[in-house]
């Protein structure tokens, strides 16, 4: 999933906030809002944790256009 | 004596020679002016005071290697050879070093490097891209040993989900301007980073001198992903710093931006998830009463059986632990006491799996219900409206009440239906009274009140219009309660 549909979900989801608490919107409405609320902030929540950790080092220089070549990273103790 | 005939170039061999045993070095301090420089390289320019002027060259292999710009203007002191050019015939300065004065040198340069790239644009505000909405993949250019990398991923190791690719290079030293610059190209063409961090710990000006080179601040205005700049103390700007995206006073600091960023749409997350449970929460408390009529006008028992179960099954959700002693006090006076619980239960108790398991349970159980109660003909937009007068407990505390037979739940709505020595119970908005019924007619007729007490409170009554116009707001014995 791309960064924009990050930001997409969460304004999304902040517009459904302030959709509910328009004293307008019915109650089935409401509930129709909330529903999609708990889906965006699942989509939210995945991409939020939609990297997994790594710490990795370049290992040498790549010519142009070639894939990196990397290896796991440990920073000395200091 | 004759006197001795030169030549030309054989003459100046000789006063060069002269000069150089009478000035073998000289120090000259004066201002430069109409410095060129020439398609070898070489710099030519005068130097002057306010009294004379003197021709200059400056070979490029010298020029070259000054970190500041020659030019016009400059104070400064130069070093140098004195020598007659023979084919102009005249006296020049051959500089070997030139020292600003007033300013290091540099400084100078700093001062020089910024104004060029300032009047470029390169440091345009309307340049600068602002942090990506999750960068979540760093790169880090630093050096694989110094404190700096260490205090980065100590304050990276903060957030759980995001990868880093450092490029190890030199921070300092002959050429480390170069891997600089080559290792932000790299990061920037790779496309496996959102952000880059360039960043060195603390040092003298000459230690952090790579970061204020050209070749770095153009590779860090180049790169396709913003640039975070942390480099030495808080005190120390480099030209780096003011072509990057973000400037952090420190390496940590760099860091620290970074995953502020990230904790904040977490949290910006989290409250809006909050706020929509607390909101619809609300809604449903609001409005639970109006449901519980409409729905449950006859009490649970004339449900459809499927809603009963699902009324059930909510209810027993809502028996958590927190939630116990809460559902049993309201279960009595709350029918829908499970739905609206459990809607916010998940918020507070859950962990994070569990809370998405039952989060979703919910939203299947709220179409259910409400697909239920359409199922019904009530759709709640349409009859909240008329639910609204017809809010049971509302009515009963306005001073009307609710006669039935006793031992039945149909409200009694036609004085006909009723024949005398029948036993009546009427709900008021606290307690019930028994009656027997004495006589009837067109008008009203006064019950005879056996007793009144405290009794077990509404529960649920009906929403239908069994309700009448009470004879008085506060009902007295002998006066009010009447039924039909």
């Amino acid at each position: 999933m791309s960064k924009e549909s990050f930001e997409e979900a969460l304004a999304q989801l902040e517009d459904v906030v302030a959709r509910l608490e328009d004293e307008s919107v019915g109650l089935e409405e409401a509930l129709k809002l909330f529903e999609r609320g708990v889906k965006l902030a699942r989509r939210c929540r995945t991409q939020l944790a939609g990297v997994e950790r790594r710490v990795e080092q370049l290992l040498a220089e790549a010519p142009e256009g070639d894939e990196l070549a990397t290896a796991p990273f440990e920073p000395e103790e200091g | 004596m004759s006197a001795r005939i030169w030549g030309i170039g054989e003459l100046v061999r000789e006063v060069n020679a002269a000069l150089a045993g009478s000035f073998p070095e000289v120090l000259v301090r004066g201002e430069l002016s109409g410095v060129k420089v020439a398609a070898s390289g070489h710099r030519y320019f005068s130097v002057k005071d306010g009294e004379g002027q003197l021709s200059c060259a400056m070979w490029a292999a010298r020029a070259d290697r000054l970190r500041f710009k020659l030019t016009d203007g400059l104070a400064v002191v130069l070093r140098g050879t004195l020598e007659v050019y023979a084919q102009r015939g005249s006296l020049q300065l051959i500089v070997t070093e030139v020292v600003p004065e007033g300013v290091g040198e540099l400084q100078l340069a700093f001062e020089q490097l910024k104004a060029k790239l300032q009047a470029e644009g390169l440091f345009a505000a309307e340049r600068k891209r602002p942090l990506p909405a999750l960068p979540q993949r760093l790169g880090l250019v630093t050096s694989p040993s110094g404190a700096a990398v260490r205090d980065v991923l100590k304050v990276l190791s903060r957030w759980e989900h995001l990868s880093v690719l450092l490029a190890p290079v030199r921070v300092q030293g002959k050429g480390a301007e170069g891997e600089i610059a080559r290792a932000v190209r790299t990061l920037s063409r790779s496309g496996r980073v959102d952000v880059v961090l360039v960043v060195r710990g603390g040092g003298s000006l000459e230690d952090l001198w790579a970061f204020n080179e050209e070749v770095v601040a153009r590779a860090i205005a180049a790169c396709q992903v913003p640039v975070i700049s942390g480099v030495g103390h808080e005190v120390d700007f480099t030209i780096a710093d003011f072509a990057a995206d973000i400037r952090a006073a420190t390496p940590t600091q760099a860091a620290e931006i970074v995953v502020a960023r990230l904790e904040e749409q977490q949290r910006r997350v989290e409250t809006a998830a909050e706020t929509a449970r607390t909101r619809i929460r609300r809604r449903l408390d609001r409005s639970g009463l109006r449901v519980a009529a409409a729905v449950g006008a006859r009490g649970l028992a004339q449900l459809p059986g499927r809603l009963r179960t699902l009324a059930e099954q909510l209810r027993r959700l809502e028996a958590l632990p927190d939630r116990l002693r809460a559902v049993v006090v309201g279960r009595h006076r709350r029918l829908d006491a499970g739905a609206t619980g459990l809607l916010h239960w998940p918020v507070r108790f859950g962990a994070p799996r569990r809370r998405e398991v039952v989060t979703a349970r919910l939203a299947v159980a709220s179409e259910r219900l409400r697909s239920l109660v359409r199922a019904r003909g009530l759709t709640l937009a349409g009859t909240e409206r008329a639910l609204g007068a017809l809010s049971p407990l509302g009515v009963l505390e306005r001073g009307y009440s609710i006669t039935t037979r006793e031992g039945s739940e149909a409200a009694i709505r036609d004085a006909a239906t009723v024949h005398s020595g029948e036993r009546l119970v009427t709900r008021l908005a606290r307690g019930e009274l028994r009656s027997l019924v004495l006589g009837r007619d067109s008008g009203a007729q006064a019950s005879l009140f056996e007793e009144g007490g405290p009794g077990s409170g509404v529960r649920g009554p009906a929403h239908q219009p069994g309700v009448t116009e009470p004879g008085s707001r506060s009902p007295e014995p002998g006066g009010g309660g009447r039924g039909q």
